[in-house]
Formats: structure tokens, C-alpha cells, sequence
């Protein structure tokens, strides 16, 4: 066992949490600044640690940078052992930094953002709460402790979608998160549960150790129910209707949970598990094509919304279908890059929407935007590095991303997810400067008027990911694929040890024409030309209604779901609530009260009626006690 | 020896029956004094010397002198005699039955064979030194259960009669 | 000396612990009601007492001992709440005292 990393890397785990229950049980008798005070601190001091503890272990030789620390025992049953244990490996340790890293930045951010809200505490020790959790799932070493994190994370959503919970919309979404996790959370118990049933054991030291003692047949079945959680979680197809409804939350809270860290849960899920999908073509094959799907899927919808944080929640899934196709692929380097990345410029976007909405005094709508660029030149300035970011324009950080996986799609031999993903990259350059345009160019055509706060705590975290989002993607450049070198530890027996950095020009070029064309395309639709527009909606009519309603899949949902178990509610409610439930104890009463009636006669209260009730009762048992005798008389 | 016990039978069953049909609670206490003399009487033929002293000291001398006291206490100024209507008329009717019953099965009961298996010669049963000596030997945790619940009665008695009435109750 | 047969002594002591009853049964007076529960526990004093003799056995009449004890203390208690209920009434009836009526 490693010291180092066995004292820092608890410390690191419990930080958040201690300050959770800080706030939850001191915060309430301090001024309320001093909660912040104690969110930001606890989370930022993890950050400290995460960064010492990645420093220690990227310094130890590759082979030994996958360190399995054990504390103790959890549980014993029967020949299960489930341990207390923290499983650090670059994997691990990236989703950390991340974690940490923009969750401090966020919280920073939220001291600004939420500054008038009266929950101000309340919303620290949730964020704390969540990052406990998250740092949980990536910290666990077995699926056990694993789907603790899973279902803390799930929680910590639950409470901070439905933050402002005097608003049914946000309460009915959180409930709609909650419910659409927990069938993810069901499909990870069912993995869980064919792992003790063919290998006994859940530790990822264990199942991977013995992926052959499965099956393939098996292995396939694990990782389809492992991916129902991770698409449940990460908001892919067909699970991925809360996202949207889940920016109810506060502004910080989308960019936390629901872009940077969460829901790419998911994405983590798979890359950890890629023993088993590495011997599991069938379900690998599954997550690669459930990415594609929701990435192409995502973008249409993001195309033609309205809502700021909606553009921005249906790119969110876009993105981390590039996530799961790169990591259905086996290209799992790749898809963490894209993690990384994507944390920085998504964060970055819906921080930067939030100074937006924030000083138009919660305004969302698009429509009622625009001309923004001299009124608000900082939101300006980091949108637009997020929006080029995302759009995948050199030398930004998400070029270098989106880049790496269409070309390892294409290395690999899957030229259908790559036209799908290139696709997908075309309408994510036009609805994202679609929303860019819209926001900030042209005349403001909101009714009133936008009144601008500057906000230090608000801008220095936006500035810092702005940098982030913008030279991120260094870390791969062409001939030097850094990133790939330090999650080497993690994918030892990587069976695809594909370089990012071999860049397949043609390919490239061919993107980036594709994408600037998408740019134009916006350029012209949204600033130059309204007429074009119009014409455009006029053509797309249908389709334009299609996908404002993103594709119906709630209204389907409603009509599979929701009214059948209505129905079915109904009927039992007439038939077996009142027939069953309410008739029996009825007629129970009935009978008993009618009993009573007979006997009640009896019940005079006089001593003597009871002396004659006692006197027949010792008759009774009288005879019954000569029966017994005569039996033994008979000796 | 015979007639000594058909005489106190006689005795005994009448005097019983004295006890229960008179009308005036003072002929019931003297009726159950002949029935507790009758009874010592039958005791000593069961060569019960101790059990025959006690029923008349202990019954007749202690416990039916509480009940005269408590007669001469409640009949100051009237008869305790029952005067109202009777409540339940056809109480009368169904206490019969339910002793005839009764009697039907003790009847019923006592026709076993009571032989003893041994038949042990005990000259000196009941007489007070075989009394004492199992009083506080075999039988000795009777003996302070006996003593126990007499405490328990006394204070009983001293809580409820002790207590000043109160205005409250009618 | 001849002795009587246990049998006459069980017929007499059911003949009296029969009366007891019944007079405990009928009366609504509650002396005449506590007298008749006299009757019956001498009823089963006799009874006591004729197995002693019997089966030669001290432990009837022992048994005997502690019925009396019981009687006794069951007598002042008796008596104590019948002084306590009818100290102001002029009349004397169990059927008077049927609070606990359900």
C-alpha cells in the first residue's frame, strides 16, 4: 500500500462531506458567508490534494500507477467480501481533477450567483454533497460503493434541480430526473448481480481480473445493463428526457452536474469497465451506437430551441455521445479527452449564459436577447471562446477532442459512426453560433433593460475557464500526444493503443471545411439575413415543429408509460382498493359489531350477572377437566 | 361414628342453607357459626386436630366478628335487609340451573377411584406438632407466602377504609 | 375406629359448595353474597382435608392453612370495599353499584 496516496487520498474523499455537515449543522448559527466560505474551502482544499496525489502517482512508473488500497471490511456475506476501498488509476485521477477543479470554480462562481438567494446555505452543502458523492463513484474500488456514489450523485441532483421548490416546474423535474436515474441505478444492481452470480464478487480488481471466467454471452448481458445505467445517467438515448427539464436548477448546478461532471458519469462507467467491454463486442458496439444516435439525435434538437440552457443542455447530450461513441469503440483515451475538455467549455458556456440570464433578471429565451455584445463584453468574450471551443475550431480545446475521436472512429473501421459524428459536428458549429448569434449579435429586442452587475467572484472563474477551454487541447498536438501518456497506467491492456496525436489531415481539413460551412450557414441565417431565415422555418415547417418538441418523446412516454400505469392505478383503485382494501376490513367490522350485538345483552354491569358468567365458565372448565380425568381414571 | 357424621352433615348442609335463603345478614352470621362448628367437628374426624382448632378460632372467632362489626357499622339507622325491586328476576332461575350443573359434574367428577396406590399408617396426621414441623420445613415457602399476603391484605384494608372521604363522591 | 368413606365427605362438600354458589348467585345483599363465598371455600377446606386423610398426606391440610390465610385476608378486603361503597346508603345492593356496565 502506497502512504502517500492511502493518507491523501480519504482526506480527499471526505473533505466535501465534511464540509457538507458543517454547513448543514454549524452553517445555520454563522453568518451566512461563512457557509460559502466553507463550501469553497472544503472543495478547494480536494483540489489542492487531487493535484498533490496526481503529481505523486504520474511520477511513479506506469506499471504501478494503478494503486488498489484496501481499509477494511464492509460486508461479509457469505463468501462475498465487500471492502472499504479507494481505487486511484489516471482514470480516476483525471475525473478527480476535474471534479474538483471546476467544482471549485463553480463554487466560486455561486457565491456571486446565488448571493441573493435565501437558500444560500442549503445550496452549499448540496453542491458539497455532490461532490462527496461523485468523488465517490470515481474513487470507489468495486461496483458496490460504486453505485453508493451513483445514487449520491443522484440525490444531490434530485435536491438541486428541485432548489427552487416553490416552483412546480422545478420540483416536477427533479422528480423526473430522479425516476429516470433510478432505472439506470436498477440496471447497475442487475450488473452487479450477474457478476456475484458467475465470479462471486464485485471489486474491479476481482471481476477484472477474471473477465474470461464470464463468457462472452454473459460479459455482453453485464455491460448492456452497466450501459442502462450510464445512459440513464448520462442522458443518452432512450433515457435522456430529464436533462433538458433538469435546467430548472440554478445556472451553477447545470454547469456543475448537469455538463461537467455528472452526467458524464456514464462515460466514466464504460472507460472503467473497459476489461469487460473490451471482451464484449456486442455491448461495446451498443455504446457506440447509443452515442451516435444521441449525438446526431441531440443536435437536431438543439437546432431549433429557444431556451438558452436548453440549446445548452441538448448539446451537453450531443457531446457526450461523441463520449460514448469514442468509448464504445474501445477509443477510451480519446473519449476522456473529449470529458476534459468538454468540461471546461461546457462549464464555461453555461456560466458565461449564467451572467447573461443573471443580468437580464432570469431571462432564457433567445428571442428576447441579442445585441448583448456591447452591453456585456466579458459574457461576450468567454462565449464566444466556448462556442468556438465546442464547434471544434483550431486551435481550440475542443478541436483537439472532437478531432481525436472522429479520427480514431474512422481509424477503427466504423465509417458510419464517423459520417454520424461529422454530422453531428456540422449542426453543433451551427446551433451553437445559432445561439451565439442570436444572444449577442444584432439588435437587444428584450423589452427590459438589461441591468449589468460586474461580479468578481462570477468573472474569475469564467476567465480561468475561458483560458482552460481555450489552450485545453494542448495536451494533444500534433507528434506529441501528452494526454494519451499520462492515462497510459489506466489502460494497461488497452487492446486499441491507437496515438491520439496521429492526425489524419485530409480528414481534418475535411471537418473543419464542413464546420465552417455550418458557421457561415448560422452567420448568414442569424445575422445577415432574417429573410432567409423565414423561409428556411417556412420550408422545415414540420420538421421545425418536430424537433421544437424534441421528436415527442415525451408525449410518447406519456402515452407508454404515464397512462397505462394511470389506468392501471384507476382500475385498481375502483376494483381492488374498494372491493379489497376497504371491503374486507368493512365486512370485518361488520361481522365483529354484529358478534358484539349478540353478546352485548349479557354485559349489564351488575356483580352478580358477572359472578353467574364466572360461575358457568368454572362449569366449563369443570367438565373438561373431569373428561381428562375419567380418561386417567381408566387406569 | 357413623351417626356423629350423618348428625354433623345434616348440620352442616342446613346450616348452609340457613346462611344463604335468611333474610337478615345478623341469622346468616349465626348460621354460618353452626356451619364452622359443624365443620371443626367433621375436621377431627379427618383427624385434622389443628385444622378443626383453627376453623373455629380463626373463622368463627376472627372473621365472623369482622362481618357482625361491619353489619352493626352499615345498619345504622336501617335494615340491611334487600328492600328494592329485584334487577334481574331472572337471575334466581338461572343460578339454580347453573349450580345444578355444576353439581352434576362435580358428581360426575368424584366417582373416580381415590384409592391410594400405598396405604401409609400415619397415627399423628394433623396434630399440631406434625403441623408445625411441616409448616416450617417442607411447606415452609406456603408459610411465608401466607404471611405475605396478610401484610398485602392489611395494607389494602388501611389504604381503602383509612381514606377520609372526600367531597367528590356521592 | 371405623372410618367414614371419602366419598360421603366429596358428596357433602359438593352439596355445600353448591348452596355457597347459589346463594352467591341469588342474594343481592353483599354480606349474605360474602358469607356464601364463605360456604364455598369451607366447601373446599372439607374437600382439602378429606384427601390429607386419604392419601396420608400433610400437604391437604397445609393447603388447608393457606385457604384460611386467603379467606381471611379476602374477607377484610371484601368487607372494606362493601364499607366503603354502601357507607352512605340506606340500602344495601350489589345491583346498585353497575358503573362498570359496557
Amino acid at each position: 500500500m502506497d502512504a502517500v496516496v492511502a493518507n491523501i487520498a480519504p482526506q480527499i474523499l471526505f473533505a466535501p462531506l465534511l464540509g457538507c455537515l458543517l454547513i448543514a449543522f454549524v452553517g445555520p448559527r454563522l453568518p451566512r458567508s461563512v457557509s460559502a466560505v466553507i463550501g469553497c474551502t472544503s472543495v478547494f482544499a480536494a483540489f489542492a490534494l487531487t493535484v498533490g496525489l496526481a503529481a505523486h502517482v504520474w511520477h511513479l512508473p506506469v506499471a504501478a500507477q494503478r494503486i488498489d488500497l484496501q481499509f477494511g471490511t464492509w460486508a461479509l456475506v457469505g463468501q462475498a467480501h465487500i471492502g472499504f476501498g479507494i481505487w486511484i488509476d489516471p482514470l480516476a485521477l483525471t475525473w478527480m481533477l476535474v471534479i474538483t477543479g471546476v467544482g471549485f470554480l463553480i463554487h466560486l462562481y455561486s457565491v456571486g450567483y446565488m448571493g441573493h438567494d435565501a437558500n444560500y446555505r442549503t445550496f452549499f452543502a448540496h453542491m458539497n454533497l455532490f461532490v462527496f458523492s461523485m468523488l465517490l463513484l470515481v474513487m470507489s474500488d468495486g461496483f458496490l460503493w460504486l453505485l453508493v456514489g451513483w445514487g449520491g450523485v443522484g440525490l444531490a441532483s434530485y435536491l438541486l434541480i428541485g432548489f427552487y421548490y416553490d416552483r412546480q416546474s422545478a420540483v416536477l423535474a427533479a422528480r423526473k430526473a430522479l425516476i429516470m436515474n433510478v432505472i439506470g441505478d436498477v440496471g447497475i444492481m442487475i450488473a452487479i448481480f450477474l457478476m456475484f452470480a458467475h465470479v462471486g464478487d464485485q471489486s474491479f480488481a476481482v471481476v477484472f481480473a477474471r473477465t474470461g471466467a464470464f463468457g462472452t454471452s454473459a460479459l455482453d448481458w453485464i455491460g448492456i445493463w452497466l450501459l442502462v445505467g450510464a445512459v440513464a445517467k448520462s442522458a443518452q438515448l432512450p433515457l435522456h428526457t430529464w436533462l433538458p427539464d433538469a435546467m430548472e436548477g440554478p445556472t451553477p448546478v447545470s454547469a456543475l452536474i448537469h455538463a461537467a461532471t455528472m452526467v458524464t458519469a456514464g462515460v466514466y462507467l464504460v472507460a472503467r469497465c473497459h476489461p469487460i467491454y473490451d471482451r464484449a463486442p456486442a455491448a461495446a458496439e451498443a455504446v457506440a451506437i447509443v452515442g451516435a444516435a444521441s449525438a446526431l439525435f441531440a443536435a437536431t434538437i438543439g437546432c431549433v430551441q429557444y431556451d438558452i440552457k436548453r440549446v445548452l443542455a441538448y448539446s451537453t447530450m450531443s457531446q457526450i455521445g461523441y463520449m460514448f461513441l469514442a468509448v464504445g469503440i474501445g477509443a477510451y483515451t480519446a473519449g476522456a479527452f473529449h470529458f476534459l475538455t468538454h468540461a471546461f467549455f461546457k462549464a464555461l458556456l453555461f456560466m458565461a449564459a449564467g451572467i447573461v440570464i443573471h443580468n437580464l433578471g432570469g431571462e432564457q429565451d433567445i428571442r428576447k436577447m441579442g445585441g448583448l455584445s456591447k452591453r456585456m463584453p466579458f459574457a461576450f468574450w468567454t462565449f464566444l471562446a466556448g462556442t468556438l471551443a465546442i464547434a471544434g475550431v483550431p486551435p481550440f480545446s475542443g478541436f483537439f477532442s472532437k478531432d481525436s475521436i472522429l479520427d480514431q472512429a474512422a481509424a477503427l473501421g466504423h465509417p458510419w459512426l464517423f459520417a454520424v459524428g461529422v454530422a453531428a459536428a456540422a449542426l453543433t458549429a451551427f446551433y451553437m453560433f445559432r445561439l451565439f448569434f442570436s444572444t449577442f449579435a444584432g439588435e437587444y429586442r428584450g423589452s427590459v433593460e438589461p441591468h449589468v452587475e460586474r461580479v468578481p467572484a462570477m468573472e474569475i472563474p469564467v476567465a480561468i475557464l475561458a483560458v482552460l477551454a481555450t489552450i485545453g487541447g494542448f495536451l494533444v498536438l500534433p507528434g506529441h500526444d501528452t494526454f494519451s501518456a499520462l492515462l497510459a497506467g489506466a489502460f494497461p491492456d488497452a487492446i486499441l493503443p491507437l496515438s491520439l496525436a496521429d492526425f489524419d489531415w485530409p480528414l481534418v481539413l475535411g471537418t473543419l471545411m464542413i464546420v465552417a460551412a455550418a458557421i457561415v450557414t448560422a452567420y448568414a441565417m442569424y445575422v445577415i439575413s432574417p429573410q432567409l431565415r423565414a423561409d428556411v422555418s417556412r420550408r422545415l415547417g414540420g420538421l421545425r415543429l418536430l424537433l421544437l418538441d424534441a421528436y415527442h418523446v415525451d408525449a410518447i412516454y406519456h402515452l407508454m408509460f404515464e397512462v397505462p400505469a394511470y389506468a392501471l392505478a384507476q382500475a385498481c383503485g375502483v376494483f381492488f382498493e374498494r372491493a379489497v382494501i376497504a371491503g374486507v376490513p368493512q365486512a370485518l367490522a361488520a361481522a365483529t359489531s354484529a358478534l358484539g350485538g349478540l353478546s352485548r345483552g349479557w354485559e349489564t354491569g351488575y356483580l352478580r350477572r358477572y359472578g353467574l358468567t364466572i360461575a358457568i365458565g368454572a362449569s366449563l372448565l369443570l367438565y373438561f377437566v373431569i373428561f381428562g380425568l375419567h380418561d386417567v381414571g381408566a387406569r | 361414628m357413623t351417626a356423629l357424621f350423618a348428625a354433623c352433615a345434616a348440620v352442616l348442609v342446613l346450616s348452609a342453607i340457613g346462611v344463604v335463603v335468611s333474610r337478615h345478614p345478623v341469622h346468616s352470621v349465626v348460621g354460618l357459626i353452626v356451619n364452622f362448628a359443624a365443620l371443626a367437628v367433621l375436621f377431627l374426624t379427618l383427624s385434622a386436630e389443628f385444622l378443626a382448632m383453627i376453623q373455629i378460632i380463626i373463622y368463627a372467632g376472627a372473621i365472623l366478628v369482622l362481618f357482625l362489626f361491619v353489619i352493626a357499622l352499615l345498619t345504622v339507622g336501617s335494615d340491611p335487609i334487600e328492600r328494592t325491586a329485584n334487577k334481574l328476576p331472572e337471575q334466581a332461575g338461572q343460578a339454580v340451573i347453573a349450580g345444578l350443573v355444576a353439581l352434576g359434574f362435580i358428581a360426575w367428577g368424584i366417582q373416580a377411584d381415590w384409592t391410594p396406590a400405598a396405604a401409609k399408617a400415619a397415627p399423628d396426621l394433623g396434630t399440631v406438632g406434625t403441623f408445625g414441623v411441616q409448616l416450617l420445613t417442607t411447606h415452609v415457602f406456603a408459610f411465608e407466602a401466607t404471611g405475605f399476603v396478610l401484610l398485602v391484605a392489611i395494607i389494602g384494608v388501611v389504604m381503602m377504609a383509612g381514606r377520609r372521604e372526600t367531597g367528590a363522591r356521592s | 375406629m371405623p372410618l367414614i368413606p371419602l366419598d360421603d365427605y366429596l358428596v357433602l362438600s359438593a352439596a355445600m359448595f353448591v348452596i355457597g354458589l347459589i346463594g352467591f348467585l341469588v342474594r343481592r345483599n353483599p354480606l349474605t353474597m360474602l358469607m356464601a363465598v364463605e360456604l364455598m371455600w369451607n366447601a373446599g377446606n372439607l374437600v382439602l382435608a378429606a384427601f390429607a386423610r386419604n392419601f396420608s398426606d400433610m400437604s391437604g391440610q397445609v393447603f388447608v392453612f393457606v385457604v384460611i390465610t386467603v379467606a381471611a385476608a379476602e374477607a377484610a378486603i371484601a368487607l372494606a370495599i362493601v364499607v366503603m361503597v354502601f357507607r352512605r346508603r340506606p340500602d344495601v345492593d350489589v345491583d346498585d353499584i353497575s358503573v362498570l356496565r359496557g
